[in-house]
Parts: C-alpha cells; structure tokens; sequence
C-alpha cells in the first residue's frame, strides 16, 4: 500500500487539493502534477537557485522542501508572477537589459529578484548580490542580471512615488 | 561599420525573451507525451574493469523494459561528427561490458514512474570478472605497465590498435627551430597544467524519444546539432535518415557540452525501440557531470626571441587527457595548435601533439576548444617574455601578432584563411587608457595585505571553421526563409540558438536584407525534416556562417519579391528597377522607384495578390559553405586585488574588448563578455573536478556542491565592467559581422593571470589558481 497525505494549497492564487507522498519534493508536485514547469530541476540539491518559488511570500527552494510542508499554504511561482500577461517590472527590466541568455537560471532569478524588492525597494548593488548570489547563472555573467534589478527597483520607485 | 542601416543598429529585444520571463518556454525535460516511460541509466560504479554476466530478473520482474550491452548495436562510433570520416576516432558503444570510468552507462531500464525506474535501476546485478586499478594521469598511461583502456577502436571505418593509450597524435613542424633557439636572444621554457572544468551548463541533458505510427521516430533533445544527432542514431541503429526526425527544443546553455550528441540519446532510443513506447530520460546533476567535462591540457612551451622583441620561435608541446573516450581530441589537437600559431608570428614552429586515454570522464569541448588554456599559457609567457626584455607587454604584442593579411589557420592545419578585419591595435590602445595602465605599478613596490595588480591578455576566436578548401572539418548550414500570404516571414533554420542569441542576429539580419521589422519575421520549429543540413552551433560560428545563410535566403526571397512587383506596378521595366525598405511613416515595408514615389507597393498588398492571383509562394531554400573563418579579436584588461592572508583574489575592474566587426546586437555582444569574463574567473581559481585515486571516483561525486562556479559576488561592480567594441567590418560577413561567443572568454584568464603576477610577483602555472596554491608561492617568495 501506497501512504499519501492529502494536502490543500494555494498555487498562484489558484486553491488546489492534492494526494501526495510523505517523502514527495514540491519541485515534482509543481512540474509533474501541476505541470508549472517554469520551476527549474538544476542541481536538486539547493545550491543554484533555479527551484526557487516563494512560499508565503517568502523564498524557498522548492527541491528542499516537501510537498505535505506546503499544505495550508500560499506558493508562487514564476507562472504566478505577471498577472493576465501584464509583466512584472522585475520581467520587464530583465527583458529591457539584456539578462536572458539561455533562460534556465531566469525564473529562479525573478523569484528572488521580486522578494528582494518587496522588502527593500532600493537595494545596493552590494545588497542585490548578497540577496542573489545563491542562484547560479552560466550565461550572462550576471551583470545584465544585476543592472535589471536595479532597473525594476528604479521604476517601482517612480510608480509608488 | 555600415552606413544606413536602420535595423542593425537599433535595440531590439530578444524574441523569446516574453516567454522566458514568465517561465513558459518549453525545455526537453518540460515536455511529455502520453503513455510516456521514464527511462534511467545503470552505471558502472568500476573506473575499468570487465563486466562477466547481468541479472536483470528483479527488474523485469518490476514490469520495466530493460537494456543491456546484449541488447544494442556492438559497433563502435564516435559521438561527435563534426570531423569527416577518415578521421573520426570510434570507441563509444550505446552499453559497454567493459566499463572505462567510473559511470559509464552498462544497462538503461524505462518504466512508467521515475520512481519504479529507479527501482528497477537499482536492481540489475552484474558480476565482474576483472577490476583493474584505474589510470588517472596520461603521463602514467603512456607507459608500458599501465593496461591498455582501449585495444582496438576504429578510425572511419579502419580497425586500428591502441599503442600505450595514446588515443591521437598530431605534429607539424614548420623551419628550424632548434636553429632559431640558438640565434636568440631570449630563451624561455615552462610547464602548464589546466583543470579538468566541467561545463555545468544549467540544463542537464535529456532526451524524449517517440515512437511514430508510421515507423518513424521522433527524438527531442539538449543538443547544438539536431542533423548530427540523427546522422548519429542511422550510423548505430541502421535506421534510414528519412525515419527519424530530430526536433530542435531550446537549449539551457550547452558551451560546447552537446557538440557531440550525449550518450543518453542512443540509450533512449534504444529504450524506446524495445519498449514500442516514448521514452523519456534526464540525467540528474550528479549523472550530468559524469557525461563530459572538459579535456585537460598538459603544455610544454618554450619561445625564443630577439632582444628588439621580434619572436624567432615557438616549441608546442601538448599532452592532452582526453578520459575513457574519445570526443574528438584529434581535431583538439589540431585546433591547439591553431590557436598557438594564429596568436603570434613564431616564424619557426615544432608541435608535438599527444592525446591519451584516462579513466576519467570523457574530455569534450568547452567555450573555446583548447583556446582558452593555449591563450592563458601563451599570454602568461609572452608576458615573462616582455619582462626579461624589458619592453611594454601591450607593444610585445602588436609587434609579433597575428593580424590584417596575415595567414590565419585557428581551426587547424586545414582550415586556413587569409585576415580581412583587424581592431587589434584599436583595442589594445583604447583598452590600456581606460585602465590606467602606464599607472599599474612593479610587484616588487607593491605592499601589505591586500595588492592590486592590472594584467592584459589579448586573443581571439574564429568565426566557424570554414575556409576555401575541403578539410579535416565539416562546416556548412542551412537557411529557409518563407513570405507567408498576409507579409510576415518565417525563418527556419537547424541551427541552435545555446542563449546568446544568435537566432535573434539572423532575424536581424534577414530584416536588414528586406526592410521587414523583426517582430514580422517568425522563428518557426525547426526539425531535420523541414531544414537543410547545418553541422552544429560550435566554433562560434552561429552570427557569422547561419547569419549569412539567412540573409542569402533573405536575398533570394527579395528577387523574387521584386520579380512579382514587377508584374503588379504596371510602369517597371524590370525586377532591377525595385528596391525594398521599412517605410516609418506608414510603418509598411514597400517596394519602390527610387526617384518616382508614386510607384510603389507594400509588401503586405504584394503577399496577399500573389496568394489570390495563384503566383505562387515565395520562398528559399539555401545552403552555405563560408570560405573563411576570420578571427574575433579579444582584448582584456584586467585589475584584480589579491588578499595575501587568505589568498583569495577579487575582480575591481575590467576591461573587455571586442572586434566583432559589426555587432548585429550590441547589448547581447556585451552579454557574451560578460559571461565570457565570468567563466573565465571560475577557470583561473575555482573549476577543477579531481579524483580519487584509488577508486578513480569523482571526489565531488557530482554534487555541485563540490564544483562552484562564479556567483554574483565574484564579478566587479557594474559601472567597472567596460566594454570596448572595435570599429571593424568583415567584408565576407554578414552586413560585416563576426563571431564572439568563445573569444568573449579566451584571453581572460591570461589577463587574470598577468594581473595577479602584477599585484604579488608570482606565476602559478597550474589552474586553477586555488588560494592555497597562492599563499604557498607567496611564503616561498616573501618567507613567513
């Protein structure tokens, strides 16, 4: 007999209610059930970042953290992101720098790139590589990245005023 | 640079950049067909030993399909067919008895779970007859004790024996060098050794392979060369071209690691035609390291010159690992060479080229084949070179550099060109203002912890390996390009984009040739079905050999654009008397007279009467062989601080420098310095994947945990990250352009280097340039 755990939770806004595995990993329920497969399967063993969804508002790897964890909860995805195809700032400025290469490290980087905003709308550069160095990129050499974030954060400041 | 040009210079955004923002561009390993199997792969846990008998029992017993070396083609073949045939080394099997390093694959199973995969993975049992101890250092290879990992492999279709695991060899010999050795001035000899790197490219491999009903396959997979992938799977499974057809999927990075076609995909295949289902496989991280890493390069170099600076000669020595498999290390051999003798005028030149067996992970090209570690040794010498004769390291270089109307052969002996374009000088003399160069100050003057160093290096890549004659190497690709009936276009071409944009070039390019705005041409799916032949994306050559084939489509399309404006504007008296541009007023693209511009019509009107008056479509089909591979000249300039406590090394400013002819989009030609530069950090201090000795296991045991590479706090601030771009125009490129994608990282580590000596007086010739290594060679020269 199979154990599994009946688990409820949001995912981008969107009530869901699940059979799980006690020992099932999020990043498999969010691209095998739910088949978001904008969260990125990199390392699988939290060091690069590309898993990464928010949890509650808060960031989490999502290949760390079991499935029957989230139950009760809010996940976001970078599906959850735009709203209605209407961007981000974060996505718009990804897209106006140049910081896409390849694509695969992105939405790790836009999950951690929204948090960091969310809590502190100006950052330093210093501030923006301390919160982003645990998300790996091979392509860019993570300048583009860096100066997108800045941008998103300019243009946020100038929405809110 | 071009004059008039309205697309070309204008700042587009990418054209997948929309759907990679928002996390919905599909990778292999994001698609899925119904009734799918999961496939997993049995690897040998032996770096060499002999496999005597499977049990696979338990696992059939599970309900998996189950593979063994009984079960696939015993013939052998070589992954990588960029070569022609006569010299392409063949020792790889789908599934092998005899395991050659810890992991090659001996059995594969599919399931319908991964979990039941995995189950039915772990329980094949095998019984070994033999276990031989593993040989890890090529020097020990060679010798007569040491067991020979390959007996007979095949070169094209010859058997041929392994001579004390040397896997390849190449020399060449040009003058007499032991003559110019004497008549220096300056002599200088050194030994150099590289990491083994690993591409740790995001995405790791993955194929789906699917059974059609039409006894047709479909494979989609992480790989630079869907043509090649399938010219692959015909050689080892005897099935016609015309039944398989490879989907191009988009790639997360690559850097060289899917030039070859990555076992996985015969193994899937393999899977799928037992089972009569689609198979899926993806290789974990851990698997993803234990398919390729990089070669490791052992040089000898020793240059002599005159006390002017004027080089007299150059002896190359060059020892390649190539691990349990050949990847095409011949051609390696060739392209070190290339690159030695394209960097500076030796005028008397001996290579001894070696490439040897290992029980290691089979060596493939990374980001520059060979460039990046022959242009470290040869900009770290040059550098000693400039020392002892007491001339400026930057003027060394423009006296005895390889540049306009010189020969140039980077890819090898067989791919020669002569150099068109050259911003060498340019760069080399914007870049040492912009760094303060003449203020860099000796070693010897410089004190306390913390030490700033400014090095340069400066290189270059090819632009693809094509060249006037038919070589050792296979280079040419493909384009179609169709006017659909409302006026929009749509481009398809084999060629893979690995991130950098490439295919946004040929969508720019193609717009230049016809006044259409990017956003009205369509990169449409390619498959092997609806392309012609390109050999893959690799030698960096996707801007500059695919972006012509488009913009000759491109071409082609417009004669016969103005062919059938010809029959509409009732007045021309010929398709000569048309041109063609984007009109900002109307924002239509229209066909004109120049001089009387009543006569005119839109591309759009001209699509839709061609269709409704039953002309015909308008398209073309090319096929483009480019008679040179011109070089991207690099320029770095590097300052760097070196903590003589830790010996740690931190980045303060660069410099990066580029000749890339004209640069078709200049943010995604900054992006690949960028990148370029931050690869080539993790090459000089931190990339490496050793082994354990006995076991001849990876001591990272493929957790990246144990293999960094550069994060976001290892690249200076944004605002001293400079780039120079040299105003250049390659007249055999499109609308002048080059390639970049590997001279964006080449010389980097030799600037890095040659600032680090720079900042605390000591050469380390052994990458990567780890803190311990560091603080060993600066006690050894200060004391304690």
């Amino acid at each position: 007999m199979i154990w599994v755990v009946k688990i409820t939770f949001k995912v981008n806004g969107q009530p869901i209610t699940l059979d799980v595995k006690p020992n099932e990993l999020l990043i498999n329920v969010l691209r095998d059930k739910l088949k978001l497969t904008g969260t990125k399967y990199v390392c699988g063993i939290g060091e690069c970042g590309a898993c990464t969804v928010l949890l509650d508002g808060e960031p989490i790897l999502s290949c760390l953290t079991l499935a029957v964890d989230v139950n009760g909860k809010e996940v976001t995805t970078i599906e959850g992101i735009s709203k209605n195809d209407e961007l981000s700032e974060v996505q718009e400025a990804f897209m106006e720098e140049g910081a896409i290469q390849c694509g695969y490290c992105i939405p790790g980087f836009i999950i951690m790139s929204e948090y960091l905003l969310r809590i502190n709308q100006k950052p330093t550069e210093e501030e923006i590589k301390e919160y982003l160095k645990g998300n790996l990129c091979r392509c860019t050499g993570y300048v583009n990245i860096i100066r997108a974030v800045k941008r998103a954060s300019e243009s946020r400041t100038t929405k809110t005023g | 640079m071009v004059d008039k040009v309205s697309f070309i210079n204008s700042k587009t955004l990418r054209k997948d950049a929309f759907v990679k923002v928002r996390g919905l561009l599909k990778f292999t390993n994001d698609l899925e067909v119904p009734g799918m199997l999961i496939g997993r792969i049995v690897r040998s846990p032996y770096a060499f030993a002999d496999i005597k008998s499977f049990d696979v029992s338990e696992a059939m017993r599970l309900g998996a399909v189950v593979i063994t070396p009984d079960d696939v083609p015993q013939k052998p073949f070589n992954p990588r067919l960029v070569s022609v045939n006569e010299v392409t080394f063949k020792d790889h099997y789908v599934l092998t008895r005899k395991p050659r390093y810890v992991g090659d694959p001996i059995a594969a199973v599919a399931a319908p779970t991964e979990e039941l995969a995995q189950k039915a993975a772990e329980s094949i049992k095998f019984e070994v007859e033999r276990v031989y101890e593993p040989v890890l250092d090529p020097f020990k290879a060679m010798s007569v004790e040491s067991p020979l990992i390959h007996e007979k492999i095949m070169k094209g279709d010859e058997w041929i024996e392994v001579k004390n695991n040397v896997a390849a060899t190449l020399n060449y010999v040009e003058g007499d060098v032991d003559k110019a050795f004497r008549e220096a001035d300056v002599v200088i000899e050194r030994f150099f050794k590289t990491g083994k790197r690993y591409h740790m490219q995001l995405e790791p491999k993955a194929v789906l392979c699917v059974p059609e009903a039409d006894d047709k396959i479909t494979i989609y997979t992480t790989t630079q060369t869907i043509h090649n992938t399938r010219i692959l799977i015909h050689q080892i499974f005897g099935i016609p071209l015309s039944k398989i057809n490879v989907v191009k999927v988009p790639i997360g990075g690559s850097f060289g690691s899917s030039i070859q076609t990555n076992v996985l995909v015969p193994i899937a295949v393999a899977l799928c035609l037992k089972a009569r289902k689609p198979v899926k496989l993806t290789y974990t991280r851990e698997e993803d390291m234990l398919d390729h890493s990089n070669f490791t390069f052992n040089f000898r170099i020793k240059i002599g010159a005159k006390k002017d600076g004027t080089l007299v000669g150059a002896e190359f020595e060059n020892i390649l690992d190539v691990g349990a498999h050949q990847i095409q290390p011949y051609p390696l051999l060739g392209t070190s060479l290339g690159w030695f003798v394209s960097l500076y005028k030796w005028r008397n030149i001996r290579y001894i080229g070696k490439a040897v067996y290992t029980n290691k992970v089979p060596g493939c090209a990374l980001r520059g084949y060979g460039a990046p570690e022959v242009t470290w040794a040869v900009e770290v010498i040059m550098d000693e070179l400039a020392e002892k004769l007491g001339i400026d390291p930057v003027d060394l270089r423009l006296k005895n550099y390889v540049g306009l109307g010189d020969v140039f052969w980077g890819q090898g002996p067989t791919v020669r060109s002569v150099i068109k374009s050259d911003g060498v000088p340019e760069l080399l003399t914007k870049g040492k203002e912009l760094i303060g160069w003449e203020s860099r100050g000796r070693p010897e003057d410089k004190k306390g912890r913390f030490r700033r160093g400014i090095g340069v290096g400066r290189g270059f890549h090819t632009s693809g390996a094509g060249g006037p004659i038919s070589g050792e190497v296979i280079d040419y690709s493909g384009a179609v390009l169709r006017l659909n009936e409302d006026g929009t276009l749509e481009y398809i071409t084999a060629l893979q984009d690995h991130g950098g944009g490439t295919l946004d070039a040929h969508v720019k390019i193609i717009a230049e040739e016809l006044g259409v705005p990017p956003e009205l041409i369509s990169l449409a799916t390619a498959t092997t079905e609806n392309t012609p032949y390109d050999v893959c994306t690799h030698a960096s050559r996707g801007t500059y050999v695919g972006g012509e084939a488009a913009r000759r489509a491109a071409q082609l399309v417009k004669q016969k654009i103005f062919e059938y404006a010809t029959r509409l504007l009732n007045r021309v008296v010929n398709p000569e008397a048309l041109k063609i541009r984007y009109d900002e007023e109307v924002k239509q693209t229209i066909i004109y007279v120049e001089g009387s511009p009543d006569i005119k019509i839109t591309l759009k009107d001209l699509a839709r009467t061609a269709w409704q008056r039953n002309w015909g479509t308008i398209a073309a089909i090319v096929s483009y062989r480019a008679t040179s591979a011109p070089p991207s000249f690099t320029v770095y300039y590097v300052e760097v601080e070196v903590d003589t406590w830790t010996g740690k090394v931190r980045p303060v400013r660069v410099v990066a420098g580029a000749d890339v002819g004209t640069p078709i989009n200049r943010d995604l030609v900054e992006g690949q310095l960028h990148g370029g530069f931050a690869m080539a950090w993790g090459m000089a201090f931190i990339e490496d994947t050793p082994y354990n000795p006995e076991t001849g296991e990876l001591l990272s045991r493929g957790l990246i945990t144990d293999y960094k590479i550069p994060t976001a706090q290892d690249i200076p601030r944004v605002e001293d990250f400079k780039v120079i771009l040299a105003n250049t125009y390659e007249p055999t490129g499109p609308f002048g352009a080059k390639g970049l994608g590997e001279a964006a990282m080449n010389p980097a580590v030799g600037a890095i280097a040659n600032a680090v000596y720079n900042a605390i007086g000591v050469r380390i010739y052994e990458l990567p340039m780890t803190p311990d290594k560091l603080l060993k060679a600066i006690k050894e020269k200060e004391g304690d």
